[in-house]
């Protein structure tokens, strides 16, 4: 019986406006954004490249000793690009690309002696969005295409779904055949979500089509299951609008009555919750301003050199005795301190960024349209989240680099393994190939947890808003 | 009759649940990202007067004019409440030395505090008004006819002595007049709380500006009554109306105007054009370069190192910027040192060198200027104006662009700041020539003392006046009253020659 009542809908639908409507939009910006992406992943993934061997070209000229290792430091790691940057993309542009790992004060440390200082991570700070002058609106990628366009679908498909019955009356007809009221109800819900998947499912195909054809993009197994998800995740998305929309047609005799209801609703959720409540609530947490960074910075650099520099220190002089003298060791303690607090402070700051958009986001996952952005961002390996995950890699990295550092010093007998000043190192040339590299990857179990979190929420908000439905359905008086 | 019509009609558009509803919707959010973003307001101003404290403080601070480096800062503008535009986003500080032509592109920002917040697009007044009440509008519209024709009082009214234009004209005024209540209200809310929090001072052009923003509101949300109205003539059933126009108003306001940026940025690519400027620059310093170097061998003395034998303890700089993305390339010589006591008679050689150099230098910071506002204007500009160009088909950008321009935040707002800056280093330019400061001993060494910039002119800012914003918005604004003529006459015609 299902079956029947959804092939009906299913005709309905297929033969109205809607549809065609629904058919032409999504095509057209699925089709756009395949053209906006033909040669993206191709020119990022050779970007990338350069920017890598550059790096290791630099770091390969630094191996000729161990020394100029520790100064120099890893250099800049760059974060991979991802093969699926069509699906979400709109972040991209405002999230650094690359975490330093340098020596900034490639200037003389403060002291007697012509020190250098050791490197350490650096994030970039500055404002990517300085010199835009291009008006500000959202990216043509799928995360955007279902979050707007596929939830105002889902809304005009199903608004009159029971309202309109009711006003023509042929609901009493459908309920006086020995059909159950949640037959009726799931049929018409089925039957939208099919008719939606339609246009969406061919659009996507098509997209895929062209980027695929064009070579611009080479999947691998694990790509297909991401995009699978995905869509899964859209179609879960689009059912909560479904049911949100059968929800108010039931409760409301008229359908241009439940139209006006539903697009309120449908404006304040997915246009404009998320961004004002972006705004508003990262303010809740705020965090260092750059002036406030800057006088911790100072007052850093106050205490270390009272510490260090101040008092005359004629006795502490570095010198290659082994082993280390007392001079030797008190500078490699002032220069590893050096880097050490410097980094502290960075890795404050960033992570007060972080959590202060952790915050903000979470708070915005009040709207289904964010959730379902961060979900399939995830997913598609773009983002806030994986530039996270990206700087996990970096510290484990970063961390794994300087223990390298120090065992290879302590493994060579003619240092006194006091790293840190040019007497107390290794000036042993390193072998390239026994260096870490750095090699960010896209991690798929940290996706899918990532996008976990998402789709729990998005089901939540399905089940309570069908249960709605389905209880208000079935109180309705006929 | 007319007025008969326009309070029947006003009575039946204010009771409905959707004007209450679309009320509440508008005054909450409007209130709560009024409260926010005077919040954020005061705490850009804040920075921003104590960047510019500090800045002036550090030029006062030089010991020698060579020393002398420029830091200008952008006060924020308290209508960006109204519309963001790019006023919150662009740097607002620059800093300069004389052998730069400062642009848009060398600016920074004193008070960058999180870069990962650009996540979250901004929101401002505006951009509520541009959804919600645009969408009201058509929920009035979408019934006014195709609603009482299915009702069948279309006819009814029809029966009485009644012209078909003074149905219309009577329904157009009553839900314009609906239409302008949120409008008005908010803009009072908006009003009080600038009050309350007492940090937000408006001159007397900010509130022709006011004024301007809600009469352009005013004829974006007819425009849009009108695109509801007309589909409620040429549909039968008050549903189909509504479902048409917000098929239409998806794509005008939300869809097309993204799609058109986005096409724009992706299929423009310009590299090429910044690789040959940049190269161009490069030659013309490299000819300073040589011009330079050719002055310090011909010199009478011998020694071309940058001591000239001649100076002392100090600090001696020459800082080279080049940047092949922003074309941002200079290149600086800063001293100040102490003469040496036995040195006495070569100062007049480097007096001499200067005196030569400098005048040169800023020669040619002025032709790199003239190549990277060239090529910068067709890499940059020339897209943004192609994207803004092509989102005019939508009046939803329209509205935003006019907005934009009255409240000054638009990219001409911006660019004032920017020529301001570029006249103020003409001025002090003019200074140094007056003061001969090129080829006085100040320029380069402390000995006598630091050097008296108590009449050092000083750097003011004033936003555009009115008259200029109201140039840039009006072509905006005429288009959309066009739309407005265009789509009332349409309509018009439509239901004069309908059968009810």
């Amino acid at each position: 019986m299902i079956w029947h009542i959804t092939k009906r809908e299913l005709y309905d639908h297929l033969n109205s406006l809607r549809f065609a409507f629904t058919m032409v939009l999504l095509l057209i910006l699925m089709i756009v954004n395949a053209i906006g992406y033909l040669g993206e992943y191709k020119a990022q993934s050779a970007a990338y490249q350069k920017k890598v061997s550059a790096s290791s070209d630099k770091m390969r000229s630094n191996a000729d000793s161990l020394y100029n290792l520790l100064i120099a430091g890893p250099g800049t790691l760059y974060k991979k690009p991802s093969a699926l940057s069509f699906c979400a993309s709109s972040g991209e542009a405002f999230i650094p690309e690359s975490a330093d790992g340098v020596s900034d004060r490639s200037a003389m440390l403060p002291t007697r002696f012509s020190f250098k200082a050791m490197w350490r991570m650096e994030y970039p700070q500055s404002n990517p969005n300085l010199w835009n002058i291009m008006p500000d609106y959202t990216n043509v990628d799928w995360s955007d295409i279902v979050s707007v366009v596929l939830s105002l679908v889902a809304i005009l498909f199903t608004f009159d779904a029971i309202s309109s019955e009711q006003e023509h009356g042929t609901l009493r007809l459908i309920l006086s055949n020995s059909v159950s009221r949640g037959t009726v109800l799931i049929s018409k819900f089925l039957a939208a979500l099919i008719t939606i998947s339609i246009p969406f499912f061919m659009a996507a195909l098509i997209n895929l089509f062209l980027l695929y054809t064009s070579g611009s993009i080479s999947f691998g197994l694990s790509e297909w299951g991401r995009l699978g998800v995905i869509v899964l995740i859209a179609l879960v998305y689009v059912s909560i609008f479904l049911a949100l929309g059968l929800l108010i047609s039931s409760r409301v005799s008229n359908s241009s009555t439940s139209l006006t209801i539903l697009l309120l609703i449908w404006t304040v959720w997915v246009v404009l919750l998320p961004s004002t409540l972006g705004a508003t609530t990262s303010g809740l947490q705020p965090t260092m301003t750059s002036d406030e960074f800057n006088a911790r910075w100072q007052s850093l650099y106050q205490n270390l050199d009272a510490q260090y520099i101040r008092r005359r220190h004629d006795d502490k002089i570095p010198s290659r005795e082994i082993p280390a003298t007392e001079g030797t060791l008190f500078w490699a303690k002032y220069i590893a301190e050096d880097a050490k607090r410097s980094e502290s402070l960075n890795e404050e700051h960033l992570n007060a960024q972080i959590a202060q958009i952790q915050l903000a986001r979470s708070i915005t996952r009040i709207s289904p349209a964010s959730s379902v952005q961060y979900a399939i961002e995830s997913l598609a390996g773009t983002g806030f989240t994986r530039h996270v995950q990206f700087l996990a890699h970096v510290r484990r990295y970063a961390d794994e680099f300087m223990a390298f550092l120090i065992e290879t010093d302590r493994a060579d007998p003619d240092s006194p393994n006091a790293i840190g000043p040019k007497e107390g190192t290794s000036q042993k040339p390193v072998r390239f190939e026994s260096i870490p590299k750095f090699e960010d990857r896209i991690s798929f179990g940290g996706a899918y947890n990532a996008a976990a979190t998402d789709l729990l929420l998005l089901l939540l908000f399905f089940v309570v808003l069908f249960a709605g439905a389905f209880l208000s359905f079935l109180r309705i008086d006929v | 009759m007319l007025l008969i019509l326009i309070r029947r009609e006003l009575l039946a558009n204010l009771m409905t649940f959707r004007f209450l509803v679309a009320m509440v919707v508008t005054l909450s959010l409007v209130v709560a990202n009024t409260v926010v973003l005077i919040a954020d307001y005061e705490r850009r101003l804040t920075s921003y007067s104590t960047a510019a404290q500090q800045h002036s403080q550090e030029v006062s601070n030089a010991s020698t004019y060579s020393r002398i480096k420029i830091l200008v800062d952008r006060p924020p503008n308290p209508l960006s409440i109204f519309n963001a535009g790019l006023d919150r986003r662009l740097g607002n500080s620059i800093n300069f030395r004389h052998a730069l032509v400062p642009t848009l592109w060398d600016t920074e920002s004193h008070s960058a505090d999180n870069p990962f917040l650009n996540l979250f697009s901004s929101v401002d007044l505006i951009l509520i008004f541009q959804v919600i009440l645009s969408l009201l509008a058509l929920l009035f519209a979408h019934d006014a006819i195709a609603g009482e024709r299915e009702a069948g009082t279309l006819r009814l009214t029809m029966a009485n002595p009644v012209s078909r234009p003074v149905i219309l004209l009577a329904k157009y005024i009553s839900a314009m007049a609906c239409l302008m209540l949120p409008v008005i209200m908010s803009l009072l809310l908006v009003l009080i709380l600038f009050s309350i929090s007492g940090s937000i001072l408006l001159s007397g052009d900010d509130w022709l500006r006011i004024g301007g923003i809600l009469l352009i509101s005013i004829i974006y949300l007819s425009a849009f009554y009108l695109i509801g109205l007309l589909t409620s003539v040429i549909t039968r059933r008050a549903a189909t109306a509504l479902m048409l126009s917000m098929v239409i108003w998806s794509t005008l306001v939300l869809i097309y105007p993204s799609l058109s940026v986005f096409a724009v940025n992706r299929l423009s690519d310009t590299s090429s054009h910044l690789e040959s400027a940049y190269r161009e620059i490069e030659q013309v310093w490299e000819d300073f370069e040589r011009e330079r170097m050719d002055f310090l061998r011909n010199d009478a003395v011998e020694g071309e190192d940058r001591d000239f034998n001649v100076f002392g303890a100090g600090t001696w700089s020459a800082p080279h910027i080049s940047d092949p993305i922003t074309l941002k390339y200079s290149k600086a010589e800063t001293c100040s040192r102490s003469i040496k006591p036995n040195a006495e008679l070569l100062v007049p050689h480097v007096k001499a060198y200067f005196q030569f150099s400098e005048p040169r230098r800023i020669r040619a910071a002025e032709r790199t200027w003239q190549i990277r506002q060239k090529t910068l204007d067709q890499v940059h500009i020339r897209k943004a104006d192609l994207a803004k160009n092509l989102m005019r088909f939508s009046p939803a950008a329209m509205y935003d662009f006019a907005t934009e321009a009255w409240a000054g935040t638009d990219f001409h707002g911006i660019d004032d700041f920017i020529t301001t800056v570029q006249q103020y280093r003409q001025t002090i330019i003019d200074y140094f020539y007056d003061k001969a400061a090129f080829s006085s001993r100040q320029w380069f060494a402390t000995d006598p003392g630091n050097v008296n910039l108590s009449d050092f002119p000083q750097f003011s800012y004033h936003r555009a006046d009115i008259s200029t914003s109201t140039k840039h918005a009006s072509g905006d604004i005429a288009c959309l009253l066009l739309i407005n003529i265009v789509l009332f006459m349409t309509t018009f015609l439509i239901f004069m020659r309908q059968e009810v």
